[in-house]
């Protein structure tokens, strides 16, 4: 079967994005306009808004079931890793062979379910923000 | 069927009618409002987690007169705030009911003007006490098949038959949760004496992490929480504890999970002992701290 070009009528999706940083929203606007786009002002004229003000809500205090916590080296690691540290790095830093950190980072992926280092410091801080508690 | 659909509709409409005196708008910057309960003649009770940070606040009681309020006090445990109004109001009498799964519930929201609005949607889940996050213990699990606008969060809850079930609070992905009429029967009595609800409080911040094989057996324990955060000058950082310790133990209740340990830190263990277990550097240390009122936020 082969692709049969059509005429598709141009797809406008106006997005708004509410900023309340006054700086950070000139920078975004300035961006906008960089890529070719056109700014839009008011939620009216938005088909979708997004906003920086996350309302996390009222929540129940978390529980953990014991399974797949992570030891206090491997946050270590993590914690290098979030700072761009290359397994050759972070050996040196924590002062253990670049074997046992390779072992470590495996450790961690699985644990995160993530297929990169990127991945699994974005998973990590969710999970850290999620599961921390101040007592 | 027809005579039915419309005895159903006109009879939620009349009950919404005969309950809107129970809601009221608060205003808030930039022409929003948040939904409040018009809890007593002149106590108002809202949304601790959306209530701006004002002791003065301006609101539209129902049918459309401004009135004003002075905050009482707040219980972020608890998302409960409670105002006193100026000039008392003459709300209906909220008579407390019980709910459960699959029961009908009206929520009610005031509209900024005057007026009221309305949602309706079943009792997801109605199960037992549960603690939040920042600690305080709400006497039902009450969850809503319904969604919420943010300036309907605040108003009350009925059950079919009228009863007040408690007040819409959102919760994490915007569900809707309720707030039962038992907690604020216990919380708002004393937010109105005290201003607050002393809760115990140690300074610091834990995170669960798994216990290293090779400390396990000294441990006793495969999990435990470590210190990631003191605040300073706080009880647990006078009596030594550093960030990276990892407890084990607060007074023989295990940290393995973060409920066991919060039932060590209600409002009567102020000025109590906590008996630390902790493991720093390899090895096993045991601290005394003594437990402070929770500072306000």
């Amino acid at each position: 079967m082969s692709a049969v070009p059509q005429a598709v009528p141009a797809l406008v999706i106006r997005v708004l994005v509410h900023v309340t940083d006054p700086v950070r929203r000139e920078v975004l606007r300035q961006l906008v306009i960089d890529a070719g786009h056109l700014p839009v002002d008011s939620p009216m004229d938005a088909d979708a808004v997004l906003s920086d003000q996350v309302h996390a809500g009222f929540a129940a205090m978390p529980e953990h079931s014991g399974q797949g916590l992570f030891t206090p080296r491997e946050l270590e690691v993590l914690g290098a890793i979030g700072d761009g540290l290359t397994n050759k790095m972070i050996a040196r830093r924590l002062e253990i062979s670049p074997h046992t950190v390779k072992f470590h980072v495996e450790s961690l992926l699985r644990k995160l379910g993530a297929r990169t280092r990127a991945e699994a410091v974005a998973k990590a801080r969710e999970h850290r923000l999620s599961n921390t508690v101040e007592l | 069927m027809t005579e039915l659909l419309e005895q159903f509709s006109s009879e939620l409409a009349a009950r919404t009618a005969a309950l809107q005196g129970a809601t009221a708008a608060i205003r808030r910057a930039r022409e929003r409002h948040l939904s409040a309960i018009v809890w007593r003649p002149d106590v108002v009770v809202a949304s601790e987690q959306s209530l701006p940070e004002r002791d003065e606040f301006e609101l539209v009681m129902p049918g459309g007169t401004q009135a004003a309020a002075k905050l009482a006090g707040r219980d972020p445990g608890t998302n409960i705030a409670v105002l006193r109004l100026s000039q008392p109001a003459s709300p209906p009498v909220l008579v407390p009911g019980e709910t459960q799964a699959g029961a009908l519930a009206l929520a009610l929201g005031a509209d900024g003007t005057g007026g009221v609005s309305a949602r309706l949607g079943l009792v997801n889940l109605a199960g037992t006490q549960w603690h939040s996050v920042a600690g305080g213990l709400i006497d039902r699990r009450i969850v809503l098949d319904l969604r919420l606008g943010r300036a309907e969060e605040g108003g009350p809850v009925f059950s079919a038959a009228g009863a007040f079930l408690g007040m819409s609070t959102l919760g994490p992905r915007a569900r809707v949760l309720v707030i039962p009429a038992a907690t604020l029967e216990r919380i708002v009595p004393i937010l109105l004496k005290e201003g607050r609800v002393a809760r115990g409080w140690l300074g610091v911040a834990l995170h669960p992490v798994a216990v290293p094989d090779a400390l396990r057996e000294t441990a006793g324990q495969a999990s435990g929480m470590m210190v990631m955060s003191l605040a300073e000058g706080g009880p647990a950082a006078k009596a030594g504890i550093v960030a990276g310790d990892i407890v084990l133990s607060v007074n023989d209740a295990a940290a393995s999970g973060f409920r066991r340990i919060a039932g060590q830190f209600a409002a009567d263990s102020i000025g109590r002992k906590a008996a630390l277990r902790v493991i720093r550097g390899g090895n096993l240390l045991s601290l005394d701290a003594v437990i402070e009122a929770r500072p306000p936020t």
